[in-house]
């Protein structure tokens, strides 16, 4: 197991947002988080990655329980995510964007890079090499010099996919990496998804809207509603299960 | 027709990167760095020494370092004046009493004191942002200059409470005191902006730079692609007063020579390298040196035309100069956020296609 999430509480105040919530994450799956608005799957990302510590319950990673730590110690151990709203630097171009996603990687100190020459710029190009196989793969070369203020909304996506991508993450978390795109776009998306998975042996965890992706491209499968988990399973188990018939289509009272 | 990139193939990531991509830039830029070094010193006299090039290499240093933090960090700052002044007085404290040591590691060493102060009156950012952190730096700017008034040990206990600069040498050459040649001061000001403004261009290309602008854009998504906010906005702080301390230095030492806190670096100077940067384009090291060319020279061609031109009453030339650099701030604000630096760039975008656009 990359991860397990043992038992989390998450509690804004008087609103629970996560009760009690235990699953694994497998190496090398993609793991999706699905549920009706509000039902605590962009906590679980925040929880996940460190944004939002949880009142009880604990994070494995690895192998070991996460003890505290802030979202940027966490980004360094190989967990790098993409937002519900796009998050990118708007006043960078792609490609500064996209380098950004390997800050975590640079190694040279202040002094080397105060001076350029030598190492600190050897190591840029290093890193820019990396970065333009992930443009190629993303297929955006003609953008990479855009602002990204002006790119239209699912290049954005890609880039910022790209930004996650940089930091040769171990762990990769989408959310809602599809929501308001039209079919080709979805197509393409889930072959990135599909790609970065295979040849990187990534583990992603996707949440998104659109079940025909999901029980397309998901090996497991998480419930949520109302903060808790209903259901965990694999995908032809989850489209079966009377609770989460319920949770999405309404029971009568 | 000037900027044609027709042929220009660039075959590696170090020409694609390149400072100035285009060849003909390229030629202009060693083609101003050979007049500024090597034929402006031979014609400048005590005129475009004091009043135009030396004030606006001075204070092209403050601009640049407070563009790191307000243009690339995104943390405004209202504390320059304060800071500058502890660059002066670090400096005047160390040519006093090390009376052997070299003036340029004067300077750079004010420059450091400046940091470490930077980085104290940088710890708020952590917590606040914006107008509150302005007002924070604000707080900094009048404690510093109160303290350098209050505190006789800073000015040495002389009774004007000015700090004057005794004559100190580089190879030998007067660059401070009263017997310096106009072209050595003002060949030792181009040699620190020429290798400030190099640095701040290495780091803001760089790691460093990303962080800071990651920050400035979306400091949560920036915590969570792995960049510490605590350091990047405290680097931000201690580069950026190092810089602003340079400049003190500079403006107290080789400039002006003697200074009293209150009057050298009030609020207004504040202000003044703010106005430098948000004209001359925020997050550009070519719009804080535009900039700071911008505020230098528009009084002095503003003079030049109004009371020497067209006879009016000096006071009303002043009024005049006020109420333009006010007009000029809101149209840039309004227009123009990124400043001179973006139209200048635009420009080259037309002039790269120009005359056959189609």
């Amino acid at each position: 197991m990359l991860m397990e999430v043992r038992g989390v509480s998450l509690r804004f105040g008087g609103v629970v947002a996560l009760d009690d919530v235990s699953f694994d994450i497998a190496k090398g799956e993609i793991r999706a988080i699905i549920g009706p608005n509000g039902a605590g799957k962009s906590s679980m990302l925040n929880v996940i990655n460190g944004f939002y510590r949880p009142q009880q319950g604990d994070i494995w990673y690895r192998g070991q329980k996460r003890e505290s730590g802030k979202p940027h110690k966490i980004a360094g151990e190989g967990i790098a995510r993409t937002f519900q709203n796009i998050a990118l630097f708007e006043g960078m171009s792609a490609l500064d964007n996209i380098m950004c996603g390997r800050l975590t990687l640079v190694r040279s100190g202040f002094w080397k890079q105060l001076l350029w020459w030598g190492p600190a710029e050897r190591e840029e190009f290093e890193h820019r090499e990396r970065v333009e196989h992930i443009i190629d793969f993303l297929e955006i070369q003609a953008i990479r010099k855009t602002p990204v203020g002006q790119l239209p909304y699912g290049l954005q996506k890609r880039v910022e996919l790209g930004r996650a991508l940089a930091s040769e993450p171990t762990l990769l978390l989408l959310d809602e990496p599809m929501a308001g795109m039209n079919n080709e776009e979805k197509e393409d998306m889930c072959r990135f998804v599909l790609d970065v998975n295979e040849e990187l042996g990534t583990t992603i965890v996707l949440i998104e809207h659109d079940m025909g992706v999901v029980m397309d491209i998901a090996d497991r499968v998480v419930v949520m509603d109302h903060g808790q988990l209903i259901a965990d399973g694999i995908p032809a188990e989850i489209m079966h299960n009377q609770d989460v018939i319920d949770a999405y289509l309404g029971v009568a009272h | 027709m000037f900027y044609r990139e027709v042929g220009d193939y660039k075959t590696t990531y170090a020409d694609d990167s390149q400072t100035f991509p285009i060849r003909f830039d390229r030629l202009r830029y060693f083609f101003v760095l050979f007049v500024a070094i090597a034929i402006v010193p031979l014609w400048i006299d005590d005129y475009w020494s004091n009043a135009v090039l030396v004030p606006f290499l001075v204070w092209s240093v403050a601009a640049i370092g407070l563009n790191i933090l307000t243009g690339y960090c995104g943390q405004i700052s209202l504390g320059t004046g304060g800071f500058m002044a502890v660059g002066a007085f670090a400096c005047y404290k160390l040519m006093t009493q090390f009376p052997e040591l070299n003036i340029v590691f004067c300077i750079l060493a004010s420059g450091i004191v400046t940091s470490a102060v930077g980085i104290v009156f940088g710890l708020p950012s952590l917590r606040i942002k914006g107008f509150y952190l302005a007002v924070a730096t604000l707080a900094a700017q009048f404690f510093l200059v109160w303290l350098f008034n209050k505190v006789p040990w800073f000015y040495n206990y002389s009774f004007s409470g000015q700090i004057t600069a005794p004559e100190r040498t580089v190879f030998g050459l007067p660059v401070t005191g009263p017997n310096v040649e106009p072209w050595a001061q003002y060949l030792i000001c181009l040699a620190f902006v020429f290798v400030l403004a190099w640095g701040a261009r290495n780091l803001t290309r760089g790691a460093l730079g990303r962080k800071w602008m990651a920050i400035r854009d979306m400091d949560i998504a920036a915590e969570i692609i792995g960049v510490d906010p605590l350091r990047a906005k405290l680097s931000a702080f201690a580069i950026s007063s190092f810089y602003v301390g340079v400049a003190g230095a500079l403006y107290f030492a080789v400039y002006l020579g003697a200074v009293e806190a209150t009057e050298a670096f009030g609020i207004n100077q504040s202000f003044l390298v703010l106005f430098m940067i948000i004209i001359g384009g925020l997050g550009s090291i070519f719009g804080a040196l535009i900039g700071a060319a911008f505020m230098v020279l528009m009084p002095i061609v503003l003079k030049n035309i109004l009371t020497g031109g067209l006879n009016w009453e000096p006071s009303l030339a002043t009024h005049v100069e006020f109420m333009l650099v006010g007009c000029l701030i809101m149209v840039f604000l309004i227009a123009e956020p990124h400043g001179i630096s973006q139209l200048w760039n635009i420009a080259k975008q037309k002039l790269r296609l120009w005359p056959f656009p189609h």
